[in-house]
């Protein structure tokens, strides 16, 4: 797959009414064949910059560029929205009992989706459907299509969801926590159908808090705090030598599954601003164990080395 | 070191409305000893919840028996029980809904010690707060105020107001950011450590566990399938479903590994044989036809496999 960016963001810049920002200043890059693990903990924006690729922040206020196969998103009409979501791209969220609707089956709730995009008869959607499900994995597809979203264990929802995510062969797939509601044994499975749909040359955004899945499932990871990016690149790089010291310290805070098990865990003192209260300096500056004067001016993002880029003044050449 | 709560042969079913049952925990024995503190882990479904729960005698068992040093506590009435109540405190998991939302701090932490007809409550507060981290100037708040990991240090303070032996703690990291996880995991160690207090910690998280607990029990299906000290155990697992376990468990220092197939079967309608045996990479013949029994494989440590690791 070329080097040519699916999805690119360029200085994204979201706000609410009231003048607060939400996000500042994000911006990433998605490749056909990349999987894009956007990281951060409760509050940091993450899944705001999923909602805004996919048009979904109607009132929010948003600056910048969301450039999709080189087409500009930002200031797009409704319809052409429409058009984009389930064909272009489309999201899988974490908690797929709640995103079907639970009064039709899901084999119909994929059908509509594909009659919807597609001049097919509803015989060529079912059938469509049934192969989907058989190759995301899940056993009888006949039979799963025909059942009620309650009917199915949550791991099989999550398979029908992807199923239904992919139904219009979209570029793009945004995944929100699509495991976090599901148990270890599962959750590796609807990771494992993750790497081999990236590996089929989609580009996957994949937004969680757990930096091992990350790991395990994405060629690259943004690091966002406080809806700003303070770190990214290659997903082998980062976790082998963090930079940014939020970054450090987000991976430290893991408890070890080997080795000695130490006394008491690294912690980060404090938690993240609220939106209305960001810092003016460097937003992780007040939980950071390596805070200087020059921390009070907000620290862009650098080039310390070929595809890595960080936010801190420790990398301020 | 001496005994603090025993189960013996514990079963837990649910009568469900087809005339079906419902297996939640079958034939479970186990003991935690005085200030240790022993995980219970599994995936959903397991039983480690309504295990949990029937220890410390918030429903009570289908069968089998429930001992508080040494004495009966399983089958008594609630008023029976409310002698041991103090003794015994439960933890949730969802700081969000355990806590009345209209009432102060204050209120809700008193509670415990006016059911009891405690006195000194405003002293108790104050020494439990501060072993928490917090400040006592937040007793007039409400729980809305506070973030989760405030509110799962409040949650915690209020289990210890009436100064239990026994924590139970179902889940009471899983809802928190890894970096505010991580202060918990410290908190209930260092109280456990000041305290003596034991706890049975309820658990899918096993990294979580092994820096939390001393032992730990392996359940699938309601039951217990492998059991030992957690460093033994999780360093080299003797059980199949505890290796996969371990597998699954996503690392930033290591790649995907095969996962298993399949889901966890229904509790309704649980496998013959060995309950594992559909999804286990390396089930046998026999392992479909015949439950296998725990067995001592080394010091301390119990496993029900008919091919173990180890």
């Amino acid at each position: 797959m070329g080097a040519e960016a699916l999805l690119k963001l360029h200085h994204l810049h979201l706000e609410l009414p009231t003048g607060t920002a939400l996000l500042e200043d994000v911006s990433l890059t998605v490749k056909r064949g990349d999987a894009l693990g956007v990281v951060g903990e409760s509050g940091s924006g993450k899944s705001l910059t999923a909602m805004s690729v996919m048009g979904l922040l109607p009132g929010l206020k948003a600056s910048g560029s969301i450039r999709f196969e080189g087409r500009e998103l930002l200031g797009m009409k409704d319809r052409e929205w429409r058009r984009l979501r389930g064909a272009g791209m489309a999201m899988i969220f974490q908690d797929p009992m709640t995103a079907f609707l639970p009064v039709r089956s899901i084999g119909a709730q994929i059908d509509e989706q594909i009659r919807l995009h597609e001049p097919v008869s509803r015989r060529e959607a079912r059938a469509r459907t049934v192969a989907l499900l058989g190759r995301m994995g899940v056993p009888d597809p006949e039979a799963a299509a025909k059942r009620y979203p309650h009917q199915l264990s949550g791991g099989l929802r999550q398979r029908a969801m992807i199923a239904m995510a992919l139904s219009c062969g979209p570029a793009l797939l945004i995944a929100d926590e699509p495991t976090t509601a599901l148990d270890v044994t599962v959750q590796a499975q609807i990771l494992t159908l993750l790497c081999e749909i990236r590996d089929s040359g989609a580009g996957v955004m994949l937004i969680t808090h757990d930096m091992g899945v990350v790991a395990q499932t994405c060629t690259h990871v943004a690091v966002v705090y406080s809806g700003l990016v303070v770190e990214q690149g290659p997903v082998a790089a980062v976790m082998a030598l963090p930079l940014h010291p939020y970054t450090q310290a987000l991976l430290e805070a893991i408890p070890p599954l080997d080795g000695p098990r130490p006394d008491a865990l690294p912690t980060i003192p404090g938690r993240p601003p609220t939106p209305d209260a960001r810092p003016e300096g460097c937003v992780f500056a007040p939980r950071c164990r390596y805070v200087r004067p020059d921390c009070a001016v907000r620290p862009a993002l650098r080039e310390p080395e070929e595809g890595r880029r960080v936010a801190c003044v420790l990398y301020n050449a | 070191m001496t005994i603090l709560l025993e189960a013996k042969n514990l079963s837990k079913h649910y009568r469900l409305s087809h005339g079906e049952t419902l297996r939640a925990v079958s034939n479970v024995s186990l003991v935690v000893h005085r200030g240790e503190a022993l995980a219970l882990v599994g995936e959903s479904g397991c039983g480690k919840s309504t295990l949990g729960r029937t220890l410390i005698g918030l429903g009570s068992p289908s069968s089998g028996d429930v001992f508080f040093e040494g004495e009966r506590i399983s089958g008594l009435s609630d008023r029976a029980l409310r002698r041991w109540r103090p003794r015994m405190q439960m933890v949730f998991q969802d700081s969000s809904s355990t806590f009345n939302p209209r009432r102060t701090i204050g209120e809700t932490l008193a509670e415990p010690m006016r059911i009891h007809g405690r006195t000194g409550i405003a002293e108790r507060i104050a020494t439990l707060l501060e072993q928490v981290g917090l400040s006592s100037s937040i007793l007039s708040r409400y729980p809305h105020e506070f973030s989760g990991g405030q509110r799962q240090r409040l949650n915690i303070a209020r289990a210890l107001m009436l100064g239990p032996d026994l924590l139970v703690a179902d889940e009471p990291t899983s809802a928190l950011d890894v970096s505010v996880q991580a202060q918990i995991v410290n908190l209930l160690r260092d109280l456990r450590n000041s305290l003596g207090v034991a706890c049975v910690f309820i658990s899918h998280d096993l990294a979580v566990v092994r820096q939390m607990a001393d032992r730990i029990a392996v359940m699938y299906l309601g039951r217990i399938v492998e059991e030992g000290d957690v460093l033994a155990v999780l360093d080299a697992p003797a059980h199949p479903y505890t290796r996969a376990l371990l597998d699954a468990v996503p690392r930033p220092d290591r790649p995907l590994p095969p996962p298993l197939k399949g889901d966890v079967p229904s509790p309704i309608h649980p496998p013959q044989g060995c309950a594992f045996h559909t999804r286990c990479p390396l089930a046998q013949p026999r392992c479909s036809q015949e439950r296998p029994q725990l067995r001592q494989v080394g010091e301390g440590r119990t496993v029900a496999c008919h091919y173990p690791l180890l």
